[in-house]
């Protein structure tokens, strides 16, 4: 970046100086490395819901070290906080001490971003040996550096509605009603056939076509890329297989045809206008908020057809930052299996820490707003179950479009499922190619 | 098309003193220079920096992920738009979107600064709420008309439901979805239009209207052959700021989708050429391709402005 | 001055009907605000305040910092509305009034600052910012937003009519210099634009929102920057960003009402007596 510089200086330092005349009172306030105690301030850059701070994380890591102070900063949607990160990271400016990173990014942050990260695989206070294998690998360069560190994963269930299930005639039993489609996504299509046939008045079976694509992409190992690194999601039959069983959805009539994480998705938990949805474990707080305390112990949470994964995160540790040693310290800290274990106990994030889940805040979990299901156990036993999938840099952009243009046309606009599937692949033909 | 009723100032005034014509004279010569300065020295460091770098890029491969590894290509980032259909459905949404917002707009502006030019009791409070919508930041307002458009459980799809009608997919029609958003626009600038109309109403001679009653002009005629003529300065400013807004529309139609990125719907109904350059960019990272199309915008406007420019000159010439 | 036409009845239903069209967006917002999620779901939808606004409202502040925020917001739109104002008064008056060499192609250059795309000057832009360290100083929101081509050609099209040639003729003839030209009459008659100018230049600098996300973070945020922190560590409450939304929106409303008088009555003054 300084490089690109080297012929502007001149004009820089010209608008530095009429600068200095115009904005006198704006500056002396950019961020400092130390509070007037001496402390150390350590940033933390996060996206979303981490929760660190109101699972008293913050609090806990501070009494441990009182030389530190911890600063968060948070954007709540990833579509923002990426590509800031991305552009401050490239010019190496403005960048928390620790940043968070979405898992569906880290493909591309590790390929294009290991040299301005730490190696947090050699950091003290890291065990690999305390994570999932391949949520490590994830993280991790060819040449071998581990540049993040796994925070939670999505481990997948089907939440499901009891009070709809049962007056169309469904078992409510959670056992049962994993039963019902256990082993095949197929028998999941089947039941929603079964559902439909005697739905209760102005209710579907599932919130999306989307959401079910989702899930089963996020079971198979090889999704949109092959182990060499080569785009194959148009000729793989896994991805195609995943299409159409959830294309099936929209075309039978099973879905509330709507898109995830809009304000109308929201509102449909609230009326209850469907009987189930894919919930990675995260997802069980934003299903509990959002349907509200009417529904409580109206949802319920099933096993998945099959294990998948959706979702998880990671912590990074810019080159730049001032306090890199420290930074590295604390996010090996708040990766460690205790503080994972204690944050799904808050929060539903589930451990990628695999030593976290034998331990008792996590293996014997349960759930009060579901019924008091045993979510430890349900979502160890998906976690167990998830294949390596292999990451690829371009995955956002696949995935998203696969859903949000292809299967989206295919369950609102009613396009068939082969014109939803040439739309996709035309819009994902030109944003791959450069 | 820019030139307007410009006069110079520095004309000569011979009887003056030799030594006080010398002073003027040079004052005339480079005192333009000096008030401009300001505005051009930041204009060089934020405003054609970016220009040119832009440019520049877009005659490479480039990614945000490494901008300084670029890759010459020459034209290539142009002459692939020309076969880009995402390029032309975001043109073609561009120009009709553009089009539903800008013009009921600025003619319900002009509508608006008429009535707030009359003498009015509480005429601060009406002005006040004439800019509100403008105060409103684009995503607070499209949050709210997100809810209000919603197929389920929004607010006009009941009001719809109340008369009688049945509810409408705003957001999945190629259509109903660029009328929304126009919708938004409108609502957002029309009070901010009809202030500056208003601000170059008051600034028209009193005589010429009165003038104007003495002919025994109607309302009607003093509006078309006083009022309009008098504010053609200002209608060609927002005329030409419309239309740029217009071109660059962005924050609107992204947030309209919700959560799904920049896609502008999935059948990109919605999408503008601000979206998609968007998407280029900030989704698909590809810095190169995001630049020619910025570059591409900026020529059509630029092309636009000397179509409009011709005509002008024409029609002024043929009279 | 012409007396203006007094307004009529038919004048004040149309205001009244812009005044609702105007203002319910807004009071829905509060609306939203004002319960819980659940209610926005509701058929027919609220169309009256729940009971949560109060605490809804206390949760936006305290969860975006809105304290620092909103000083942050006002030095920032403050600073780039009387830079901008200034800055486009002088050259626009020249562009207006003046004659010198390449004044049509400058003009040009000008409304063509307009047509860049923000999206993507950002880029280029957060290189310069980086390189001058001024990452989450709030000179990165400033500087940039002084170049504005629009107040330029704003005040030059404003001036072209308002200003009559004869009196800075006659000022210059009687030997004023260039700033007491400005200052007696330049000024005096660009005063109603530039009132507007300086509103509309503070109500978009106190909204932008695109490239001060970039260039600030949230240990130094301006209101839109605060906001999209907005339900951090919470699921997004959209009652909550409601609030936000309203919160960040109510300081502006208060400085119209507050100033509304004094920058009406600039624009009223209409300096030209023709």
């Amino acid at each position: 970046m300084r490089a690109l510089f080297r012929g502007f200086r001149g004009r820089a330092l010209l608008v530095a100086a009429v600068v200095a005349l115009t904005a006198a009172p704006a500056a002396g306030c950019g961020p400092g490395g130390g509070d007037p105690a001496g402390r150390t301030v350590l940033t933390v850059g996060l996206f979303g819901s981490f929760g660190y701070e109101e699972a008293g994380l913050y609090d806990a890591y501070t009494r441990l070290h009182p030389d530190v102070v911890i600063k968060q900063t948070s954007i709540q949607r990833n579509e923002n906080y990426y590509p800031q990160l991305l552009t401050h990271l490239v010019s190496d400016s403005g960048l928390a001490d620790v940043q968070a990173v979405e898992a569906i990014n880290i493909a591309e942050v590790t390929a294009t971003q290991a040299d301005r990260l730490e190696d947090l695989g050699r950091a003290p206070g890291v065990r690999r040996a305390d994570f999932l294998p391949w949520k490590w690998r994830q993280a991790t360069t060819r040449d071998g550096r581990t540049v993040g560190l796994g925070t939670d994963i999505g481990p997948q269930a089907v939440c499901y509605r009891k009070d709809l299930f049962a007056r169309a005639g469904l078992p409510t039993d959670r056992d049962a009603v994993g039963r019902l489609w256990a082993g095949d996504w197929r028998r999941y299509l089947g039941t929603g056939k079964r559902y439909r046939d005697r739905a209760p008045a102005g209710t579907s079976f599932v919130d999306s076509a989307s959401g079910v694509l989702s899930a089963i992409t996020g079971g198979s190992a090889r999704r949109y890329y092959d182990e060499d690194g080569t785009v194959v999601y148009k000729s793989n039959p896994a991805v195609r297989e995943a299409w159409d069983i959830a294309a099936a959805f929209a075309t039978e009539g099973l879905t509330a045809r709507l898109q995830q994480f809009t304000p109308s998705w929201d509102q449909a938990y609230a009326n209850g206008t469907f009987a189930t949805v894919s919930c990675p474990a995260w997802m069980l707080g934003y299903i509990e908020d959002k349907a509200g305390p009417a529904a409580e112990d109206v949802w319920d949470v099933a096993a998945a057809p099959r294990p998948a994964n959706w979702g998880g995160s990671f912590l990074v540790v810019p080159k730049s930052g001032r306090h890199r040693a420290e930074a590295a310290r604390l996010a090996a800290w708040l990766t460690a299996p205790a503080q994972q274990a204690r944050l799904f106990e808050r929060r539903g994030s589930f451990p990628s820490a695999s030593a976290a889940h034998a331990l008792p805040a996590v293996a014997g979990a349960r759930h009060p707003y579901f019924g008091d299901a045993p979510i430890g156990r349900i979502f160890t036993r998906a976690a167990r179950g998830v294949p390596v999938t292999i990451l690829g840099p371009k995955d956002l952009v696949i995935a998203q479009n696969l859903a949000d243009v292809g299967m989206l046309q295919v369950d609102q606009r009613g396009r068939r499922p082969e014109d939803g599937w040439d739309a996709a692949v035309r819009t994902i033909d030109n944003a791959l190619d450069l | 098309m820019l030139s307007g009723t410009t006069a110079p100032v520095s004309g000569p005034r011979a009887e003056r003193t030799a030594r006080r014509g010398r002073t003027h004279r040079w004052a005339a010569r480079w005192s333009p220079y000096a008030y401009l300065a300001p505005f051009f020295v930041f204009f060089a460091a934020f405003g054609l920096f970016p220009l040119l770098y832009t440019g520049w890029a877009s005659l490479h491969r480039v990614e945000l992920t490494a901008p300084t590894d670029m890759e010459w290509v020459g034209l290539r980032n142009y002459s692939r738009l020309l076969t880009d259909e995402f390029f032309w459905n975001a043109l073609r949404n561009t120009v009709t979107i553009g089009l539903m917002s800008t013009v009921p707009q600025l003619l319900m502006a002009l509508g608006i600064a008429h009535l707030l030019h009359h003498r009015l009791r509480g005429s601060t409070f009406f002005r006040v709420v004439a800019l509100t919508p403008y105060a409103t930041s684009v995503a607070a307002a499209t949050l709210v008309f997100v809810l209000l458009f919603g197929r389920d459980f929004g607010l006009v799809n009941w009001a719809l439901g109340l008369a009688g009608a049945d509810p409408v997919d705003w957001q999945n029609g190629r259509w109903t979805s660029q009328f929304a958003v126009s919708t938004i626009v409108i609502w957002r600038w029309t009070g901010y239009n009809a202030l500056i109309y208003l601000a170059a109403l008051q600034a028209v001679p009193g005589e010429l209207y009165e003038s104007a009653a003495l002919d025994g002009a109607s309302r009607w005629r003093q509006f078309a052959h006083v009022t309009v003529p008098s504010l053609r300065p200002t209608i060609l400013f927002t005329c030409v700021v419309s239309t740029i807004g217009a071109t660059q529309l962005f924050g609107e139609p992204l947030l309209f989708n919700g959560s799904a990125g920049a896609t502008g719907g999935s059948d990109h109904q919605f999408q503008t050429l601000g979206l998609y350059l968007y998407e280029q960019g900030w989704v698909n990272l590809h810095l190169g391709r995001a630049s020619a199309i910025a570059w591409a915008m900026f020529l059509i406007l630029l092309l636009a402005g000397a179509v409009v420019a011709l005509a002008g000159a024409y029609r002024r010439r043929t009279g | 001055m012409r007396q203006r036409a007094r307004a009529g009845v038919l004048t004040y239903a149309a205001l009244i009907v812009l005044t609702v069209v105007s203002l319910f967006p807004l009071v829905w917002t509060a609306v939203a605000a004002s319960g819980s999620n659940g209610r926005l779901a509701r058929t027919p939808p609220p169309l009256w305040f729940g009971d949560d606004l109060p605490e809804n409202l206390a949760a936006a502040w305290t969860d975006a910092a809105m304290g620092t925020a909103l000083l942050n917001t006002t030095i920032v739109a403050g600073t780039v509305a009387a830079g901008t104002v200034l800055f486009s008064t002088l050259a626009g008056f020249a562009f207006a009034k003046l004659r010198f060499r390449f004044k049509d192609l400058l003009l040009l250059l000008v409304v063509g600052t307009m047509m860049v795309p923000p999206q993507l000057s950002v880029v280029p832009l957060f290189m310069l910012v980086a390189e001058l360290s001024w990452t989450d100083r709030l000179q990165s929101v400033v500087l940039p937003a002084l170049v504005s081509g629009f107040g330029v050609f704003f005040m030059r099209q404003y001036l072209v009519t308002a200003l009559p040639t004869e009196l800075v003729e006659a000022a210059r003839v009687d030997g004023a210099s260039g700033p007491r030209v400005m200052w007696h009459v330049v000024f005096p008659a660009a005063r109603p634009a530039m009132a507007v100018l300086a509103m509309l230049t503070f109500v978009m600098s106190w909204n932008d929102f695109f490239w001060p996300i970039i260039a600030l973070t949230q240990s130094n945020p301006t209101v839109q920057v605060a906001l999209t922190g907005l339900g951090r560590g919470y699921i997004p409450d959209q009652s909550v960003i409601m609030a936000g939304a309203l919160l960040g929106t109510l300081p502006l409303l208060l400085v119209f009402v507050v100033f509304g008088r004094r920058i009406v009555g600039g624009i009223m003054q209409g300096a030209v007596k023709g």
